[in-house]
């Protein structure tokens, strides 16, 4: 059981509906990211998942089988909280043996696979300890070997880096790509956080009110993003989307109200075959290696970001070239992606 | 410094108002009856001697009944007080246990299970508090008899439960409450049921709250007087504070003796409050502020 397919999956609490007929189908071995905004029902579909929450519609399998109304405790699935949710009676090694006791694992079995798991993660020096005995990034890899230590076929994450300073997690990102590689489990991951999202899915599902707005990979997600919210959820700085200013595309019909998309990356010097935009530079913020600009455009702005050596100043009047055929074009009431 | 002057006189005062009493009742009880009734009073027991005690624990056998020379100032009911003590005991204790096991699997099933009618099974539960005892000593009398439990420890054990049940479930709820919910959903990730999360996660973590809820089912029991006096008629059953009331109502009675019988009667809560007392404080405030 590796697979899990949501069909029509909703989620009500009393009037409020936190998760509208979700069909998402993850495939065994899969990496799936659930991005979206605090409150779009990311943790409800999770826990869901997982059966923490009772399904109001629709049906969730594993592989084949319909396990809707199966309790957590059967499902087995192995989840990592925000909150680490490490047992504070109990050390970490009991912490991290506890799942393998409640299956009446042998004693020599469980002390090895705990053995195992704390090596893995440099938390042999700490298994005496208490949780209120750890720093962050301590109950964090306490929390992620709770969940290895029993070899599931499915990992459930919900956001579980966001209580890191930004080192830690760096590093605990690519500790969980390196044990997605290694395990090759099917992972859902929950988060909010744009860049985490990219550099670990497989495939991302973007959520806004309890529904995915797109589900892609995270090249698809930023290259065609399916709609406005999805263009601006992604990259930073975020996308400029203009309803002119910018160059219309000449495939889009005339008369058609478009909202134009420019990611602030996609601009060069000018050149043959590219569109010159100009206009007064009113704030250059240098990233070391490159420059943010924010730069007049008629009545609006745009963000962009040039190479260093541009070498600009506020105040200049900047040239800057842009390919047509990286524009992204959504319908301006719709606010859906069009394409030639 | 005239400030915590202050704050030490009046804190003096207030120990001597609360333990007075209580001191007064532990060296009376040491004391001879003649020695109690003197004035000025003895503060400390001039000849200080278990003698009351022996006679408490003397009085249901009639031979040393009739030999003690404090014999006449024993009340009549005296040879009931070892009997009462040992039902006040077993109801104690049978009410303590009981109202642990039953309000913790009600506690638990309202505030971690998400079930229809949650909130109005909470209201219900605490709604039976809001009738006071007194208008349902009679009634209760009625089925308790019509039950044939009359004069029995069933009886009074079932009704005390119906007491403590509903104040320990709500305690139990707002301790339960403020347990990360995260742990719970951790540990039927990991593999537990109902059951197990109970087990697991609710009871180590709520502790303070089982050990005050043990002592306030206890002293509750312990305590009671009203429905005690209505259910039970006879030595069988009777509890504690029924028998040393009775006392009082002899002419000639030793208050030497029935201080004695009040040491003993406040032993047992003591002895749990001592046994249990590092948990006891963060226990009774458990209700009022999240931690
Ligand atoms: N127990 C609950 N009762 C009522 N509403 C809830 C409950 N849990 C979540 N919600 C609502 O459901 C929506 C989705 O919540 P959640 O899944 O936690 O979002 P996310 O994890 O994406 O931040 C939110 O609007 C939230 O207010
Ligand atoms: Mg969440």
């Amino acid at each position: 059981m590796a697979a899990i397919t949501l069909q029509g999956v909703t989620k009500r609490y009393g009037s409020v509906t936190a998760v509208q007929a979700l069909d998402l189908a993850i495939h065994e071995g899969e990496f799936m990211v659930l991005l979206g905004p605090s409150g779009c029902g990311k943790t409800t579909t999770l826990n869901m998942i997982a059966g923490l929450e009772e399904i109001s519609d629709g049906t969730l399998l594993f592989d084949a089988n319909d396990v809707t109304r199966l309790p957590p405790h059967q499902r087995e699935v192995a989840m990592v909280f925000q909150s680490y949710a490490l047992y504070p009676n109990k050390t970490v090694a009991e912490n991290i043996a506890f799942p393998l006791k409640l299956r009446r694992v042998p004693k020599a079995e469980i002390e090895r696979a705990v053995a195992g798991v704390a090596e893995q993660l440099e938390l042999t020096p700490l298994l005496q300890r208490r949780p209120n005995q750890l720093s962050g990034g301590q109950r964090q890899r306490v929390a992620l070997g709770r969940a290895i230590v029993r070899n599931p076929s499915v990992f459930l994450m919900d956001e579980p880096l966001s209580n890191l300073d930004a080192t830690l997690r760096l590093s605990m990102r690519s500790l969980i790509k390196r044990l997605h590689h290694r395990l090759k489990a099917t992972f859902v991951y929950v988060t909010h956080d744009q860049a985490e999202a990219l550099t670990l899915a497989d495939r991302i599902a973007v959520m806004q009110g309890g529904v995915v707005q797109q589900l892609d990979t995270p090249e698809g997600i930023y290259e065609r993003p399916a709609n406005t919210f999805v263009a601006s959820f992604l990259g930073s700085p975020q996308i400029n989307l203009l309803r002119e200013g910018l160059p219309r595309p000449s495939w889009v019909a005339e008369g058609r109200e478009v909202i134009i998309g420019l990611r602030p990356e996609d601009v060069a010097r000018p050149a043959a075959g590219l569109v010159t935009l100009g206009g007064r530079v009113e704030l250059v913020s240098p990233l070391g290696s490159e420059t943010q600009l924010e730069v007049a455009l008629g009545s609006a702005s745009v963000t962009l970001r040039v190479p260093k050596d541009w070498r600009v100043n506020e105040g200049e009047t900047l040239e800057f070239g842009i390919d047509p055929a990286r524009l992204h074009v959504f319908d301006a009431t719709t606010e859906r992606r069009i394409a030639p | 410094m005239a400030r915590r002057l202050m704050l030490a006189l009046f804190s003096a005062l207030f120990v001597l108002y609360v333990a007075g009493p209580v001191l007064w009742l532990l060296s009376s009880s040491l004391q001879m009856e003649s020695e109690i009734t003197a004035v000025p009073p003895n503060w400390l027991p001039p000849h200080p001697g278990m003698h009351n005690f022996v006679a408490i624990f003397s009085a249901g056998d009639s031979a040393a009944y009739t030999n003690r020379g404090i014999a006449g100032f024993l009340p009549s009911g005296a040879a009931n007080l070892l009997p009462s003590l040992y039902n006040s005991l077993q109801v104690g204790l049978w009410v303590a246990a009981l109202n642990l096991l039953v309000s913790l699997t009600a506690a638990y099933a309202i505030a971690v299970i998400d079930f229809k009618g949650r909130r109005a099974t909470l209201y219900t539960v605490l709604a039976t508090r809001v009738i006071p005892d007194i208008a349902l000593v009679v009634p209760l009398f009625l089925v308790i008899r019509n039950l044939g439990l009359i004069n029995s420890i069933g009886a009074l054990v079932v009704t005390y439960l119906a007491v403590t049940v509903p104040f320990t479930i709500f305690i139990l709820i707002s301790y339960f409450e403020g347990i990360p919910r995260d742990l719970y959903r951790a540990s039927r990730i990991d593999g537990c049921g109902h059951w197990g999360a109970l087990r697991h996660v609710y009871l180590p973590l709520s502790l303070p709250a089982l050990v005050a809820a043990l002592m306030f089912a206890f002293l509750t029991s312990w305590n009671e007087f009203l429905f005690a006096l209505v259910l039970t008629q006879s030595a069988a059953a009777q509890t504690l504070p029924i028998i040393i009331a009775g006392f009082v109502m002899d002419f000639t009675t030793s208050f030497s003796f029935v201080n004695a019988a009040g040491v003993i009667a406040i032993l047992p809560p003591v002895l749990l409050a001592v046994i249990f007392q590092r948990y006891i404080v963060s226990g009774l405030t458990a209700g009022a502020v999240k931690g």
